[in-house]
């Protein structure tokens, strides 16, 4: 088991009331897996996902990657940000060396994976712009190979295609699809999208706004890559709607 | 996130940044024009050279007074006091913005004096300075010092509390300690509100020579 999730609960105190957004959440992932977090917004995914990096902590529950117990945030779990969180004032190689220098990796070996990735993002001859200058894909692509540049365990992605429109996130589903079949890393992807997770996941769990709670954990039974217009496909698409208006019902006790 | 004004500036074409430059030069030129007929058109009016002299006496006396040698040993004298005084600011203000940026229980504790020292008048400290660091520089570098020092800890302060919390999870998820994060998010990222805070300094500090 790559990824445990143990009995997490969180609860935030807003306008001086106690609001559970977790409760007592549980799953494994298999090495290797990629799995999707679908659920409507406010339904604590993210929270979920932040708490899996170490970004903050959950009241209660256990986080395990492989034989570790999750603490704080570490090398072993890349995250990919939504907004992309790339430093403005690195290069784009800079940006994908700094995971490399941080966990002291030697100047020959950074240089051989710093070029795999740079390959492999098709950010080659790019490598020397900064951030704003270069495209909202290629901006998520050097994303994508920074939070990889340390061969974490797993890989957490927030909305990683979030802030993109239609066309330009179908183009780059199908490239995070090829770089992630380079060494298939685990991944866990937060998404409210459904097509996003059929199109992408190994298994898909759906999260309620009713604490978290999971209504349903789904594998995804399609060959790479996948057909959008495939009968499988829709109906896929068709369950995991329904599993998703159920949990966009908030029930209040 | 991205600065659209500056993306939009990017896609003008080199033909209409030139054109809109050199209407911008015509319009200013027509501003101090302008400004220089008023006071030349009021100082006939009041006739009188001792409360408003014409803008060309002005001139000419500028000119004099600055091709004057004794006027230039002591613009270079104050100079270097501005200098020394921006230098002590940047040195105490730099390191005090950063550790009340970083923590809000210091800058609880200190925010509270910074404030009430700040509205002390400039020339109340006169007489105590000369006290305590004599007559000389002392005084003069102290006072320059004294009003540049609250731009920069101020704007340093601004500086880090504007990285994203992105930035620093980011970080940590590579891998990066506290002292890596200091030196490669931190500072970086604080530096455009630092140069801010010192530019303001600059100007305070000039403005407070006596």
């Amino acid at each position: 088991m790559e990824l445990r999730v143990e009995g997490i609960n969180k609860a935030f105190i807003n306008n001086g009331k106690n609001k559970e957004v977790l409760k007592d959440i549980s799953f494994e992932i298999e090495k290797g897996q990629f799995i999707s977090l679908l659920g409507p917004s406010g339904c604590g995914k993210t929270t979920l996902l932040t708490i899996i990096a170490g970004f903050q902590k959950a009241d209660s529950g256990l986080i395990l990657v492989g034989e570790n117990k999750v603490t704080k945030a570490g090398p072993d779990r890349g995250f990919v940000f939504q907004n992309y969180a790339l430093f403005p004032w690195m290069t784009v190689k800079d940006n994908i060396l700094f995971p490399m220098k941080q966990i002291k990796m030697g100047k020959a070996e950074r240089q051989k994976r710093l070029e795999h990735l740079l390959t492999i993002a098709q950010l080659n001859g790019q490598e020397h712009l900064y951030p704003h200058q270069i495209s909202g894909g290629m901006k998520q692509r050097t994303a994508l190979v920074r939070a990889l540049a340390t061969t974490p365990d797993v890989l957490l992605m927030d909305e990683p295609l979030g802030a993109l429109d239609h066309q330009m996130r179908q183009s780059l589903q199908s490239e995070l699809e090829d770089i992630w079949l380079e060494d298939r890393t685990t991944v866990v992807m937060v998404t409210h999208d459904v097509d996003e997770a059929v199109y992408l996941s190994d298994r898909v769990i759906v999260m309620s706004r009713n604490k978290g709670k999971i209504v349903a954990d789904m594998p995804i039974e399609l060959g790479r890559p996948r057909n959008r217009k495939s009968k499988e496909y829709e109906e896929y698409k068709n369950k995991l709607e329904n599993y998703l208006e159920q949990a966009s019902l908030v029930t209040e006790e | 996130m991205e600065n659209k004004a500056s993306l939009y500036n990017g896609k003008l074409k080199y033909g209409e940044m030139k054109k809109r430059d050199i209407k911008e030069k015509i319009y200013r030129m027509l501003v101090f024009v302008g400004m220089m007929g008023l006071w030349h058109y009021l100082s006939i009016k009041l006739a009188s050279p001792l409360l408003l002299p014409t803008p060309k006496d002005t001139i000419t006396a500028l000119i004099k007074s600055a091709t004057d040698v004794d006027i230039l040993v002591n613009l270079f004298i104050t100079m270097k006091r501005v200098m020394k005084g921006f230098l002590v600011s940047l040195c105490v203000g730099i390191p005090l913005g950063y550790i009340m940026g970083l923590s809000e229980l210091i800058e609880k504790m200190l925010s509270g004096i910074i404030d009430s020292v700040r509205q002390v008048p400039i020339m109340a400290w006169v007489p105590l300075t000369i006290i305590w660091l004599g007559i000389g520089d002392g005084p003069t570098i102290f006072m320059i010092a004294f009003s540049a020092i609250f731009p920069v800890i101020l704007n340093t302060i601004q500086g880090v509390r504007s990285i994203s919390k992105d930035y620093y999870n980011a970080a940590r998820s590579m891998g990066a300690g506290p002292f890596s994060i200091f030196v490669h998010i931190i500072i970086p990222g604080s530096l455009p509100d630092v140069l801010t805070g010192a530019r303001i300094a600059v100007g305070t500090g000039w403005m407070s020579v006596i």
